[in-house]
């Protein structure tokens, strides 16, 4: 195929730029825009620019429903930080032939569909499920536990799901990391605790930033795991947004409350960053 | 030349035309496929059946497009009047009906289609209340009052309906479930808003086997779903409130711009038949509102009293119809209960 | 004593990951219909499940949706990630910024972007809705596989090629497809795996004239637990495992 540098660079350029330009930036544009329209009942908007999409937004049942569901996801994502850490920690100091095996056992449930994971997740605590024959059968309780249809429910469901997605940046995290530093500071004379908190936490908090992120948001808008697993007190944020689209028919609204939750994002990457800058204005501590 | 070949396709169109056919239009898995065959082996009309899964589609599919071409269609007691009013239904020529006097006449010339202008009743049933006696006593569960008791805490299972549910607070207050008045309709919503804290979850498609493997234990069911579980989980109870018992009746219907009105009747006809309404009846679990189709079943199932329920209920009972204007807010009322769960 | 608290708490991790999924798996061979209880080995499921016409067609969708998505991301991002690493060009930044940002952007407000794009455009939902949402949302992960081989590789090479006379095309089917395709054949792998579990973004922009199987197991599983499912989901963990693990394997490849 004979084709000129030029030609060959604005091939390589063009189509991505051209399609993110259609299929990524042009829809967000969109969503915002459509946020600053009037509903209607008959169409989906009225020709007629607004702001009062976002005063609806702001209703007091949406907020409760806003708070409840950041509790959650703060609640899961604090959860499957104490969970993951220990794990990613054990499996950074693994002998290396075996944290291979064990970087691909956590690859399989990244990877593999987490809707079936949630069903997966079903059949074992429905009140026939394993873990309640397994509790009765060892006399610990009489009657199954009614887990399933409850917040527990999605609250188990969500740390299963989003547990890897916490563990493989904190592994990665402390892989590279040099444990010749621990050492060091025992031969300072510090104590486990302190060379842990002092030396190996602050170096991997890149590692949690990005485990929070990755699990954080999630929490809040992979919806069907409330609607598998929960029932009526699972109404989370994802649900209610995805309810503006479909019964709820209102899908100023919808866009008005996913322009604010996209503003949100920005928001805590923003002070991310802007913590991680101020500290490294001053002086390596 | 021309000419021959322009007869010959005549001919061919005719014979296709001669292939006689009636399109159904009904809910999922409401009419048994062995019904279907019986149809076209006696009549030799085929027929083309489509699905859908509530009310809100049939009526905007045929509100949206008068040419679909649907024959007969299976609407909700509750939305005749709404249909038969934007002209989406035939008014029924009941001469050309013949299993008319089959049915029980307590289903017939109710308010939501007076004198059967439109529809006949299908099937029927109630929505009730259902109880595991492994963890309640059937017999402490008399009324709906009764669910706002605290040991309910977090346990009941409602349907996903708005009109089911707030025929519930309706009831407790003693106004009618047809309620169109808005500050009782306000009444009911609040009553309803007290009892959140008792419910577990909303769930109309799959309550079979939730209760069928007790991931609840008690709440709200359709007749029907209460028939085919509690065959096959004995400690499953089906509770008549005294308090009044909410029926709801699913009617047949014929299309107003309906194309092959003559097969339509036919197909009435023939679920008019005791025989194919029994069929129907013990298939699906649902009642069957011809009481010839009761008379010809065995025993078990003439007096099973969620199959076949007891003339008592009908002193307590109300059919549920189309409250007119008052639908939105019943939905407003309903999208604001939920989202205070 | 110390030490045996790392290999004790990986393995009750891995027990709490891997065994609702062994369960699940176990319980497509259940003979029985609605108990929780083991009532003997059977193949009923999964004879039921290649007998239905109607999930063939599902799943043929499904797979031809994820093939055809996965390859053409693979292309526009392969490219992609050579011209942004290679070319200094107005709004680089802006681009590379976009497609990081398309990774952390929920898949709710992607679906749901794009379904008001194609209502703008008047596009009924169906094939080619799916799969250019597909494709948009597998192409930043593509490009960040290969971006990350990418500048991995020696310079040096390109900058010899160049001065040799090569011209940009040469050097890219000559040096930097070979170099970059297990990173690429490792992409597609998992763009296919990604795209063939997606529920939330297919949600918003499938129509009823072509439905794909993670919408149906969906609908299947609102409505409670069956061995049918079981099997179903089985098959699909078996397929899905086999792309994850082989496209690990090709990351993992030095060329």
């Amino acid at each position: 195929m004979k084709m000129s540098n030029r030609q060959f660079k604005i091939m390589a350029i063009g189509f991505i730029s051209v399609w993110m330009a259609i299929f990524a930036a042009l829809p967000l544009l969109l969503t915002f825009l459509l946020s600053l329209f009037k509903p209607s009942t008959t169409q989906v908007v009225v020709p007629h620019l607004t702001l009062h999409n976002y005063v609806d937004a702001f209703h007091y049942l949406y907020i409760r429903i806003f708070l409840h569901s950041m509790l959650w996801a703060v609640f899961t994502t604090v959860l499957c930080l104490v969970v993951a850490y220990p794990f990613a920690y054990a499996m950074a100091k693994m002998p290396s032939k075996y944290r291979a095996l064990s970087l691909l056992l956590i690859m399989v449930p990244f990877w593999t569909s987490s809707l079936i994971r949630t069903y997966a997740m079903m059949t074992i605590i429905k009140a026939k499920g394993l873990l309640n024959h397994c509790l009765i059968a060892l006399h610990i309780i009489h009657a199954p536990l009614q887990i399933l249809y409850t917040p527990v429910a999605v609250e188990i469901g969500l740390v299963y799901t989003l547990l890897p997605f916490m563990i493989l940046p904190l592994y990665a995290n402390l892989e590279k990391f040099d444990w010749r530093l621990v050492e060091a500071a025992r031969d300072l004379g510090a104590t486990p605790w302190t060379s842990f908190s002092k030396v190996v936490l602050p170096v991997s908090m890149p590692g949690i930033v990005s485990g929070v992120l990755l699990v954080f948001l999630p929490s809040i808008t992979l919806f069907y795991i409330p609607e598998v697993l929960g029932g009526a007190k699972s109404f989370l944020l994802g649900n209610l947004i995805k309810y503006q689209f479909l019964d709820g028919s209102n899908w100023p609204l919808g866009a008005a409350m996913s322009t604010l939750l996209l503003l949100f994002l920005l928001l805590m990457i923003g002070l991310y960053r802007l913590r991680h800058q101020r500290k490294n204005a001053g002086l390596f501590v | 030349m021309r000419v021959r070949a322009l007869l010959l396709l005549l001919g061919a169109l005719s014979l296709a035309k001669a292939q006689q056919v009636v399109n159904v239009y009904n809910w999922a898995d409401y009419l048994p496929p062995k019904v279907i065959k019986l149809f076209e082996a006696q009549t030799g009309i085929h027929v083309n059946y489509a699905t859908f899964d509530s009310n809100q589609d049939l009526f905007i599919k045929l509100k949206a497009d008068p040419q679909a071409g649907y024959d007969v269609v299976f609407p909700s007691s509750y939305y005749i009047q709404r249909m038969a009013k934007a002209g989406l239904l035939l008014k029924l020529d009941h001469s050309q009906l013949s299993g008319m006097q089959n049915l029980n006449p307590r289903l017939l010339n109710r308010s939501f289609d007076p004198a059967n202008e439109y529809s006949l009743p299908y099937d029927w049933g109630s929505t009730s209340i259902i109880v595991n006696d492994k963890y309640y006593d059937p017999h402490s569960i008399k009324n709906w009052t009764d669910l706002w008791q605290k040991r309910f805490r977090g346990q009941l299972l409602l349907t996903n309906d708005e009109r089911d549910v707030f025929a519930i607070g309706l009831r407790t207050m003693g106004y009618s479930i047809n309620e169109q008045d808005p500050e009782k309709i306000r009444q009911a919503y609040l009553k309803m808003k007290a009892l959140l804290p008792n419910v577990k979850l909303f769930n109309s498609a799959g309550t079979q086997p939730i209760y069928l493997d007790e991931d609840a234990t008690v709440g709200v069911i359709d007749s029907g779903d209460a028939y085919n579980i509690m065959r096959i989980n004995p400690h499953l109870h089906f509770i008549y409130p005294h308090d009044g018992v909410n029926l709801w009746v699913d009617c047949m219907a014929i299309s107003a711009n309906a194309p092959h009105k003559s097969n339509a009747y036919a197909f009435v006809n023939f679920l008019l038949q005791p025989k194919i309404a029994k069929m129907i009846s013990l298939s699906l679990g649902y009642s069957t509102p011809n009481e010839k189709a009761v008379q010809q079943m065995p025993k078990e199932d003439r007096d099973n009293p969620i199959l076949n329920p007891p003339a008592w209920i009908f002193k307590h009972a109300e059919f549920e119809g189309d409250v007119g204007k008052a639908t939105h807010l019943y939905l407003r009322y309903w999208e604001l209960l939920k989202l205070s769960a | 004593m110390k030490r045996l608290w790392q290999p004790a708490y990986m393995s009750l991790v891995f027990a709490f990951l891997y065994l609702p999924i062994i369960v699940l798996v176990v319980f497509s061979f259940n003979h029985t219909t609605y108990s929780g209880l083991w009532h003997g080995f059977t193949w009923t499921w999964y004879k039921e499940l290649f007998q239905d016409t109607d999930l063939q067609t599902i799943a043929y969708h499904s797979l031809l949706i994820s093939t055809f998505a996965s390859t053409v991301a693979v292309c526009i991002g392969a490219l992609g990630a050579v011209a942004v690493f290679k070319y200094r060009f107005i709004g680089r930044q802006g681009l590379h910024a976009l497609i990081m940002a398309m990774i952390i952007v929920p898949d709710l407000i992607i679906g749901i972007a794009l379904l008001l794009l194609y209502h703008f455009f008047d596009l009924t939902l169906g094939f080619f809705s799916l799969l250019i949402a597909h494709i948009t949302f597998c192409l930043p992960f593509v490009f960040v596989v290969v971006y990350g081989r990418i500048i991995t590789l020696d310079k040096n090479l390109f900058e010899a090629a160049r001065d040799l006379g090569a011209e940009d095309i040469t050097i890219f089917k000559k040096i930097m497809l070979p170099l970059l395709m297990p990173a690429i054949v490792a992409a597609w792998f998992l763009s296919f795996t990604m795209s063939f579990d997606d529920v939330v973004i297919s949600f918003f922009v499938s129509g009823p004239s072509y439905q794909i199987l993670p919408l149906y197991i969906f609908s299947q599983v609102k409505l409670g637990v069956t061995p049918e499912i079981n099997a179903l989901c089985s098959m699909i963990l078996l397929i899905t495992c086999i792309a994850a693990l082989a496209g690990q394997w090709f990351l993992r490849k030095k060329p």
